[in-house]
């Protein structure tokens, strides 16, 4: 991919370009605390990942894994606490945290009633990216058969994919995933593998919220949380 | 990329999937079809009746199709949570706002096209007296009624807001366009419909308050659409 980033202007292919944007850590969070209505998801989270890691998140379903992840891609704001991403403030900078992160989260983000391949067009143009390079990005992840095909008549597993290779696209500086591997079959997990480990091999950051025990190997951190805190590392929930 | 540059990517992308579900055809022109016949049957067959009420009854059925129309063009952003990938881009907030809305106007356009060739049919309403005016009226209270659309529908991503808020936000706010696109309609049709009191004049005259309307829910869609993207 030879597309220029809309917000910095360093090319996509430049492998340095990844870890030069920004200064300071990957993450920095400072007490970040969330809370809905009452009930707190997030409980004063202090945490620092550098740049380059794989670091997993694991714990118990509603431990507060995804609402931490969401608040890093800013989809959240905390309600107490601080922090910054790939060195921008995660509240008055939130557009340069996002033009250099992907999140994938729980929902694939896809257009139904759009083929898979248009999907990805149309990411690309709201990313100012080359729309020719879809369909690579779809058969890297082995979906180039069905590029043409609706996204509403996917399996879960292809969805999962479509996503992946919408994230292949960008070539991110910090990837976001969250449960990344539930409901899928063999080649969609691989797919996922390629995805982190393409993106920490260009010097990025991958977080992965995810319950899998057999993928630590690929893992240089694994965090464990419970009920909205981080446990101190080294502590298994 | 330009704002207009991403607005168009927006709604060229909602007006591919609307082509695909055929959601327009298949469920909002019956709906407005099936509204006029029963108020025409209601009214009876008193041909100037039909024609005096008929600029009336036409924008009721423009408006509830809009609705309808509004919530579908979000429902594509919620089922898979597409919404959240639109808030993640860095884009500019305004150019979602004026991609939905353009593609909204867009499909309402050629709906209300195929409502008005109906509306000729069953009501007698001669659309040749100002055709000038009548299109002037139509796309201007399309525009208006898809602003406030546009932007009050970012709400439907909450089911709560889906059933009770957005009908209560839209449907007051709408009624200022109602009102002037249905005393331009008449002043486009005076010829026919004999109403001596509205003159082609004084519809021109109500196209200022549809533009007024308009500039007022462009920019302010325009300026605090961000806000209720955001968290």
């Amino acid at each position: 991919m030879t597309a220029v980033s809309p917000s910095s202007g360093l090319r996509r292919d430049d492998p340095a370009g990844a870890a030069t944007d920004g200064a300071g850590p990957a993450v920095a969070l400072d007490r970040v605390t969330r809370v809905f209505g009452v009930s707190p998801a997030l409980v004063r989270v202090d945490l620092r990942i550098e740049r380059g890691e794989t670091v997993f998140l694991r714990g118990a379903n509603g431990a507060g894994k995804s609402t931490l992840l969401r608040v890093m891609a800013t989809l959240l704001s905390p309600t107490y606490g601080s922090g910054r991403v790939l060195g921008f403030d995660l509240m008055a900078e939130r557009e340069e945290i996002r033009s250099r992160t992907e999140f994938v989260g729980h929902r694939t983000r896809l257009y139904e009633d759009l083929t898979a391949a248009e999907n990805l067009r149309f990411a690309c143009r709201l990313y100012g990216l080359r729309t020719d390079g879809a369909p690579a990005a779809l058969e890297r992840v082995g979906l180039n058969d069905v590029a043409g095909e609706r996204v509403r008549g996917f399996s879960q597993g292809m969805r999962q994919r479509v996503a992946v290779a919408r994230a292949l696209l960008r070539s991110p500086e910090l990837l976001l995933l969250d449960e990344p591997y539930a409901g899928l079959d063999t080649a969609a997990r691989d797919a996922v593998d390629d995805l982190i480990r393409a993106t920490v091999a260009r010097g990025g950051t991958a977080i992965v919220a995810t319950h899998e025990r057999a993928r630590a190997r690929m893992t240089t951190r694994t965090l464990f949380m419970q009920d909205g805190r981080l446990l101190p590392e080294g502590v298994d929930a | 990329m330009s704002v207009l540059l991403e607005a168009r990517a927006i709604a060229a992308k909602d007006l591919r999937i609307e082509v695909r579900g055929r959601y327009a055809l298949a469920a909002v022109l019956p709906f407005a079809a099936t509204l006029l016949i029963v108020f025409g049957l209601a009214l009876g067959p008193g041909r100037a009746t039909l024609q005096t009420t008929a600029p009336a009854l036409l924008w009721l059925a423009v408006l509830f199709a809009s609705v309808l129309s509004f919530r579908r063009s979000y429902e594509a952003e919620t089922e898979d949570g597409a919404l959240e990938g639109l808030a993640l881009a860095p884009i500019d907030r305004a150019a979602i706002f004026l991609g939905k809305a353009a593609a909204v106007t867009v499909q309402l356009l050629l709906l209300e096209a195929a409502v008005l060739a109906l509306v000729a049919v069953l009501f007698g309403l001669s659309v040749g007296s100002d055709p000038a005016l009548l299109i002037c009226a139509f796309v201007l209270g399309t525009m208006g009624l898809s602003a406030v659309g546009s932007l009050f529908g970012v709400l439907e991503a909450s089911p709560r807001a889906r059933e009770a808020v957005f009908p209560l936000l839209v449907l007051p706010l709408a009624v200022p366009v109602l009102l002037a696109g249905v005393k331009a309609t008449a002043a486009a049709t005076v010829a026919d419909t004999g109403a001596a009191a509205v003159t082609t004049r004084s519809g021109w005259s109500w196209l200022l308050l549809l533009v007024a309307f308009d500039a007022v829910f462009i920019a302010a869609g325009t300026l605090v659409f961000g806000y209720l993207l955001e968290d």
